[in-house]
């Protein structure tokens, strides 16, 4: 057992049933890559079911797209690319043996991903003064094409479950913080970091494709 | 627990993964061109450009994901494992969206019941079987 304490870590980074540190980061890298492919497969449905009803109703969703805030959706992918660059600067930071570097950007990040939030609740704040809600609830002046309630269903379906993962990754990150601040992350060990920033690159991805598709059809 | 040979020279190829040189210049360039994509990805999506608008939107968007994954995510720098990972699932996600796609995109009324909400007359080739259309 003592190989733990030849590499100098923390106590508890190690778990017992690996040989190695080396490993362990492998198979912890591997096991979240095998996470972020359910993720992808969720999101590959969801972009398959716009499809279907974009081919279906070309007019209603084109005349929808442009009656939502595109400055808005604009500064939000702003925000995101920025908070997927603050969150590769700590874990860079982290990885040079600068914690305290690391913890502020991922503050950063977190203030990133809360002021999507809060731009992300003015859309939707918009959307149910003006009644341009999914299903049977849409009842919006501006659009009466047939197949517009379907964009706005997709629209809150798609953004809704990307604002959950949002919310999943500001906790994931908050966890990781308060672990960058016990000093657990250096240039010996930062998988666990590198992991959290994984997951919130995926949410960036997902907003990548999200923008062109919603906003500017 | 006895350390063989094989394991601790994984351990070494692990301390150059965290090596003290690594540089944050990348993060900073990739950075930037996501800025630039997203603001030719807007600049392009204003102009509705009709057919070439859905194109282009989706060319920027690969591209983009493409910096993230590779730079941001260190898909550049992983293990084959984690890659083969990753290309599965896209295999997985063009198999669903081609098929389906295909699917929609080629239905004409004949190939449909009466009533369904797929197969519009847009959809279908000029001058194929209209005499034998059913009325409606």
């Amino acid at each position: 057992m003592s190989h733990e304490a030849e590499a100098g870590l923390p106590p508890g980074i190690l778990a017992h049933h690996f040989s190695s540190l080396a490993r362990q980061n492998e198979a912890m890298r591997l096991g979240m890559w095998l996470f972020l492919a359910t993720e992808i497969l969720l999101f590959a449905g969801l972009f398959t079911g716009y499809s279907v009803y974009r081919f279906q109703f070309p007019e209603a969703f084109a005349e929808c797209s442009r009656h939502l805030e595109l400055t808005l959706g604009t500064v939000n992918t702003v925000v995101l690319i920025t908070s997927s660059l603050t969150v590769a600067l700590a874990i860079h930071f982290a990885r040079t043996d600068s914690p305290r570097a690391a913890a502020f950007c991922l503050v950063l990040t977190l203030l990133l991903a809360l002021g999507f939030l809060g731009i992300k609740a003015v859309e939707y704040s918009e959307h149910f003064r003006e009644r341009s809600l999914p299903g049977k609830y849409y009842a919006f002046e501006a659009v009466k094409t047939p197949g517009a309630a379907m964009f706005f269903t997709l629209y809150f379906i798609m953004t809704g479950i990307h604002g959950l993962h949002v919310i999943a990754g500001m906790l994931v990150l908050s966890w990781i913080l308060r672990r960058t601040l016990q000093g657990r992350y250096s240039s010996r060990y930062y998988t666990g970091l590198e992991l959290g920033g994984l997951y919130w690159h995926l949410v960036d991805l997902v907003w990548i494709f999200l923008y062109p598709l919603l906003y500017l059809i | 627990m006895s350390e063989s040979g094989q394991p601790s020279r994984a351990l070494h190829a692990d301390e150059s993964h965290g090596e003290h040189s690594h540089s944050a210049v990348p993060y900073l360039v990739v950075w930037i061109a996501l800025l630039f994509f997203t603001g030719l990805t807007y600049l392009t999506g204003k102009q509705h450009l009709g057919t070439w608008a859905l194109p282009i939107a989706l060319i920027i968007a690969c591209t983009k994901s493409a910096l993230v994954a590779l730079i941001f995510m260190h898909l550049r720098e992983s293990s084959g494992s984690t890659r083969l990972v990753f290309v599965t699932a896209l295999i997985f996600l063009v198999l669903l969206m081609f098929f389906t796609v295909a699917d929609v995109a080629t239905r004409f009324r004949p190939s449909t019941p009466a009533g369904a909400p797929f197969g519009t007359e847009r959809s279908q080739p000029e001058g194929l079987l209209e005499h034998e259309l059913p009325e409606e």
